[in-house]
């Protein structure tokens, strides 16, 4: 018993050392993308504040862009709203479909107050909360495209694991022909992701537009996600290796808008009850 | 005459702050990330008890993970150098008795101080950029990172001294 306490009182230091270092690894190990600690994030009530000051003076320089990027966005809303309202230069039935499926949906404006496209894995947060009704698993766009999905939710604020994280996929389809895969991206440049499992019988030009599925809760269907930049398939291949330019600028995303489907649970519910059955 | 604990903790909020708001949006080809808020721990006092210190370390790595939504790596970076800290006083100084306070430019000699944090530094964003990483996929890039980040890091924290002291 002496011995040991000798033993202890003389690697104190070492042992307290290995302790403090093997809580820090099983943080790091534990740290899944999806499920992290809310306190331990930076949707932390204080953490998120600190962001917000810094968001609040940034902001004043940035102003012109970024009524230029709303600006143009507007223009766009402008025009799809002229349409639909005026129905006689499309189909009727379809218009009313429109409407009605929209139905479903709410747009919740949020605020990125911080962001990051160096690292591998990247998250943004957000100022809109659970007070916001904002809930961890839904789809969050920009003014030109699909950004991520909210992970972490605390009262005020919100993290989002945004496309450039290897952490998330995001499904998506080719606007032309409707063939499906899932985009990824690979660490490297925030402006280009990758479509890996696009089979060679698929015709896939340079320049083809990406856009959401919709076969899942967190998207609806047909929002622009990117551009095919370059495709590569040699003699040998079984998959195009695709390069897609990103529909959203990540170093310009100031003001974001989080997708709340009404019937998001309903759908999850239904679909975990159906893999249940299969098991 | 200001007192060594005000001091040191107006250091710590003044660099996480500077690293949080300022330094951290500093986005140059994707590969430097420069982390000066270590200044804040290799300026600690070398009387400071070594447990005190580890512990100290480990909670800015955790406040940095935090900000950063990096849990676990800053942590385990800066318990790391916290570790390695006063050993490596020791042994780049003999004369124990010149160094009573904060190591810096001026009580170490221009020449072991860049050294040290270079050292300590180089150590942490080895450590960092690796658990970042977490993986030999692009480990090149992962390799720019460290060594751009830690070139400019050193350039700052050696730029701050001097701003301090001169």
């Amino acid at each position: 018993m002496k011995t040991l306490l000798q033993f202890l009182a003389r690697y104190s230091i070492v042992l307290l050392f290995v302790a403090l270092e093997t809580v820090a690894i099983v943080l790091l190990v534990r740290n899944n993308a999806y499920q992290r600690n809310a306190l331990l994030s930076s949707s932390n009530a204080a953490a998120a504040s600190i962001y917000s000051v810094g968001s609040n003076i940034r902001d004043y320089f940035r102003l012109r862009q970024t009524n230029d990027i709303l600006q143009a966005e507007n223009t766009r809303l402008r025009d799809r709203l002229n349409r639909m309202e005026n129905p006689t230069d499309t189909a009727g039935a379809c218009a009313m479909n429109i409407l009605t499926a929209d139905r479903n949906i709410v747009f919740i404006p949020a605020r990125v107050i911080n962001l990051t496209t160096d690292r591998q894995r990247n998250y943004i947060t957000l100022n809109c909360g659970r007070r916001d009704s904002v809930d961890s698993g839904m789809g969050v766009i920009g003014p030109d495209g699909v950004v991520g999905i909210v992970s972490m939710v605390s009262e005020h604020f919100a993290t989002v694991i945004p496309v450039l994280n290897p952490g998330i996929s995001i499904n998506c389809k080719f606007k032309k022909n409707g063939e499906i895969g899932a985009l990824r991206w690979d660490g490297r440049d925030y402006r280009f992701a990758e479509l890996p499992d696009i089979a060679r019988h698929i015709d896939v030009q340079e320049g083809d537009t990406l856009v959401t599925s919709g076969y899942s809760a967190v998207f609806p269907p047909e929002l622009p996600v990117g551009v095919v930049e370059k495709a590569v398939l040699t003699e040998n291949d079984a998959y195009y290796r695709i390069r897609v330019r990103l529909a959203t600028n990540f170093r310009r995303l100031h003001y974001v808008t989080i997708i709340r489907q009404r019937h998001a649970d309903e759908l999850t519910t239904l679909e975990a009850a159906r893999k249940k059955d299969e098991r | 005459m200001k007192s060594l604990p005000i001091e040191n903790i107006i250091r710590f909020v003044v660099v996480i702050l500077l690293q949080v708001l300022l330094v951290n949006n500093m986005q140059f080809l994707g590969i430097c990330n420069p982390c000066i808020y270590i200044l804040a721990l290799l300026a600690l006092p070398v009387t400071l008890p070594r447990w005190a210190e580890l512990l100290i370390g480990f909670a800015t790595g955790l406040v940095m993970d935090i900000f950063c939504d990096s849990l676990g790596a800053h942590t385990a970076a800066c318990t790391l150098i916290s570790y390695i800290r006063p050993l490596l006083i020791s042994r780049l100084v003999q004369d124990n008795d010149r160094l009573t306070g904060t190591p810096d430019g001026d009580s170490l000699g221009i020449a072991t101080y860049a050294r040290y944090v270079a050292l300590l530094t180089a150590i942490h964003h080895i450590v960092l950029f690796s658990l970042l990483a977490f993986s030999w996929h692009n480990w090149w890039l992962t390799l720019l990172q460290i060594v751009f980040s830690t070139a400019v890091s050193i350039a700052l924290i050696l730029g701050w001294d001097l701003l301090i002291h001169r």
